[in-house]
């Protein structure tokens, strides 16, 4: 019963950093026990336990970035070897769903932190922006399990998205000027005034005590 | 020394006639009811004086727990996260919408948002996953006495520990030898009976004495399980020429299906006790046993099956389609084999109830003898045996689409979810092809539009 008080604290602690329930870390904590195999902390190659992981294009991306620094707020750049729970808390702490309770600064706030997980997805060098081949690199590896499709359609698909988004930031470009990249202001302000951060995130099932029936 | 021996006797006395009292009541009580295939009705009134106990079990546990103000129950989870039944095509539709109010036309592009759905569903499956869930055994949410169940109980009053700890007494002391005694006199019978058997020339009479000695061993070893079975629809029963088809939880499910029919079996060759077993079956009546590299041809096994199939004299083979055991919560893939040969098919769903003893094999965590050794210690095991109507495969159905068919028939029946996955997923990775679909997908998304839009 030693056990139970001292967890709870951490429990508590947990609620306080992350913004999830009790009963949802406790969840997540069977989760990460389950996918560490009873180990206190995860490496890359746990999430090969995952098979229905391994249907989406963009797995080795969505990996990394449980284990980027800059997600887990622990420096500018980098990756980190394994993460140990409060970690997997912090980066499921991303796809939280925008509380009612929330006043418009949380909401902002909440809103930026997902567009900056996204971002950090895209830009895999951590130099702050999206330069063209990163995000060729994006679209190769979301059309990557289609055989059919050659490199340039691929190729060609990216240079034409990327201009869009030029035109977005930069407005009307000179016919030399280069284009670097996307950085985060840019990246938000495409997304400005819309609801994108409604459809970054994962919902909890509430859950009910079952009592016993005879 | 000396002063022992009067004391010696008397405990020798006393053993030697507990002993008999015990194999006489054993006889009268156990195997002859087996022989004959009546029963006393003891193991029911066994089952329903534990559910009563289990009932005053729990009901001890709440007060205490209400007492002490601590949390008893853990919350009942189906999952933990509510998973969107949309398409990919319908989400990336709506958030393209949601992004660019500016682009409505039905010609979308390649746009950053897509990146949302597929992060989105990432994360939602390393949340929580279907597969993985069934390869764990079954969570109680009442304690029925067993150590090995109590995952969330923390507070035990003196009295249940008492229980529990009479539970243990009687489950290892009392019904651990008895079983055991029993599992062996029904092995050694079926072995001697079969070969004794084999010698009689072929005929009635032969085929007669085979399928009663085939069941009366069976049903010694039910006994030796303590398994209460209830038999559901008894007049679909597979017929010869046919095939049996049932979800597989555990080796017991053999013994449970051959105890109330009489088939052929088809499996391995093994060594030891279990080739000793399989070699004399095999005198009395054909069953179908391949040698460790036959197995790995399919043709050859295929081609084994349908002439055992087609010899209407032959008795229904007994199959189990997932190939690994299930955690009896669901049944996954089927594999086609057994669906191709194009006999009937007679389906069977088995559903255990996991509140007198936990009968799925996690072959990754307990070997045989564990795994029996476990059946054995708890209180019995509960089941409900469901014989569906016989499925035949129509004309234009592919092998793989009957497999489903008969698959979902089964799940519904036995309450179990009907999973697309591959039972092999316990142990590999998945295949290649189930990858390509999705990507397949999002790309003609793409680049169908795209080209239209360059075309123009």
């Amino acid at each position: 019963m030693g056990a139970a008080h001292s967890a709870s604290e951490e429990v508590r602690e947990l609620v306080g950093k992350t913004g999830f329930s009790s009963d949802q870390i406790e969840q997540l904590h069977r989760r990460f026990k389950q996918l560490s195999g009873d180990q206190p902390t995860i490496r890359k190659e746990n999430f090969n336990n995952v098979p229905d992981l391994e249907l989406n294009p963009i797995r080795s991306k969505i990996v990394r970035a449980f284990f980027d620094n800059r997600n887990l707020r622990k420096g500018p750049s980098g990756l980190a070897d394994e993460i140990n729970f409060e970690d997997f808390l912090t980066i499921m702490s991303y796809f939280r769903p925008i509380d009612i309770a929330m006043d418009e600064e949380q909401v902002q706030l909440c809103r930026k932190e997902k567009l900056r997980f996204l971002f950090h997805m895209y830009d895999s060098d951590s130099d702050g922006r999206i330069t063209l081949e990163e995000y060729r690199n994006v679209v190769e590896e979301l059309l990557s399990g289609n055989p059919h499709i050659e490199k340039e359609s691929a190729r060609s698909i990216a240079d034409g998205a990327m201009m869009e988004a030029a035109s977005v930031c930069v407005g009307q470009m000179e016919p030399d000027q280069v284009y670097e990249g996307i950085t985060f202001d840019d990246f938000l302000k495409i997304w400005q005034g819309i609801d994108i951060e409604t459809k970054m995130h994962v919902r909890f099932l509430n859950v009910e005590t079952m009592a016993l029936c005879h | 020394m000396f002063l022992l021996l009067p004391f010696d006797s008397l405990i020798v006395n006393l053993l030697g006639i507990s002993l008999t009292v015990l194999f006489t009541l054993l006889l009268v009580f156990i195997i002859v009811p087996a022989i004959f295939g009546v029963s006393f009705g003891i193991r029911k009134l066994y089952m329903k004086t534990l559910l009563k106990i289990f009932a005053w079990a729990t009901l001890r546990m709440e007060r205490g727990a209400k007492e002490k103000n601590h949390q008893l129950y853990k919350p009942y989870t189906n999952g933990i996260i509510a998973k969107d039944p949309t398409s990919l095509e319908e989400e990336i539709k709506e958030i393209r919408r949601s992004g660019s109010s500016k682009a409505l036309d039905n010609t979308p592009e390649f746009e950053l948002s897509d990146i949302f759905y597929f992060c989105r569903k990432g994360m939602e499956t390393i949340m929580d996953d279907e597969v993985t869930k069934r390869f764990s055994a079954e969570e109680l949410e009442s304690w029925n006495l067993l150590s090995r169940t109590n995952y969330n109980f923390q507070y035990i009053s003196l009295r249940l520990t008492v229980l529990w700890g009479l539970g243990v007494l009687i489950r290892y002391c009392f019904l651990l030898p008895l079983r055991i005694a029993l599992a062996f006199t029904g092995i050694s019978l079926l072995v001697v009976g079969t070969t004794m058997v084999g010698y009689l020339p072929h005929g009635r009479f032969k085929e007669f004495l085979s399928k009663h000695v085939h069941l009366m061993c069976y049903r010694i070893c039910v006994r030796a399980l303590t398994a209460i079975i209830t038999y559901h629809d008894r007049k679909n029963r597979p017929r010869n020429g046919g095939i049996c088809v049932a979800n597989h939880t555990s080796p017991i499910d053999v013994i449970i299906l051959a105890s109330d029919g009489y088939y052929a079996m088809v499996g391995q060759v093994h060594g030891g006790l279990m080739g000793v077993i399989q070699r004399a079956m095999v005198k009395a009546c054909p069953h179908v046993w391949f040698e460790r590299s036959e197995v790995k041809d399919r043709h050859l096994v295929a081609k084994r099956l349908t002439e055992h199939v087609q010899d209407k004299s032959k008795l229904p083979i007994l199959i189990f389609p997932e190939g690994t055991c299930i955690n009896n919560t669901s049944v996954m893939m089927f594999k086609k084999g057994s669906f191709e040969i194009g006999a009937t098919v007679y389906p069977v769903a088995i559903k255990y109830d996991p509140q007198f003893g936990d009968a799925f094999w996690n072959s990754s965590k307990y070997g045989m003898v564990t795994y029996l050794l476990r059946m054995m210690t708890s209180w019995a095991i509960v089941c409900s045996v469901w014989y569906l109507p016989p499925m035949t495969r129509e004309t234009d159905e592919g092998a793989v689409q009957f497999a489903n068919r008969v698959k979902s028939a089964i799940a519904r029946q036995g309450g179990l979810v009907d999973l697309l996955w591959d039972g092999g997923l316990k142990r590999e990775k998945v295949k290649d092809t189930f990858k390509e679909e999705q990507q397949k997908l999002y790309s003609k998304m793409i680049v169908g539009n795209h080209e239209d839009r360059s075309r123009s």
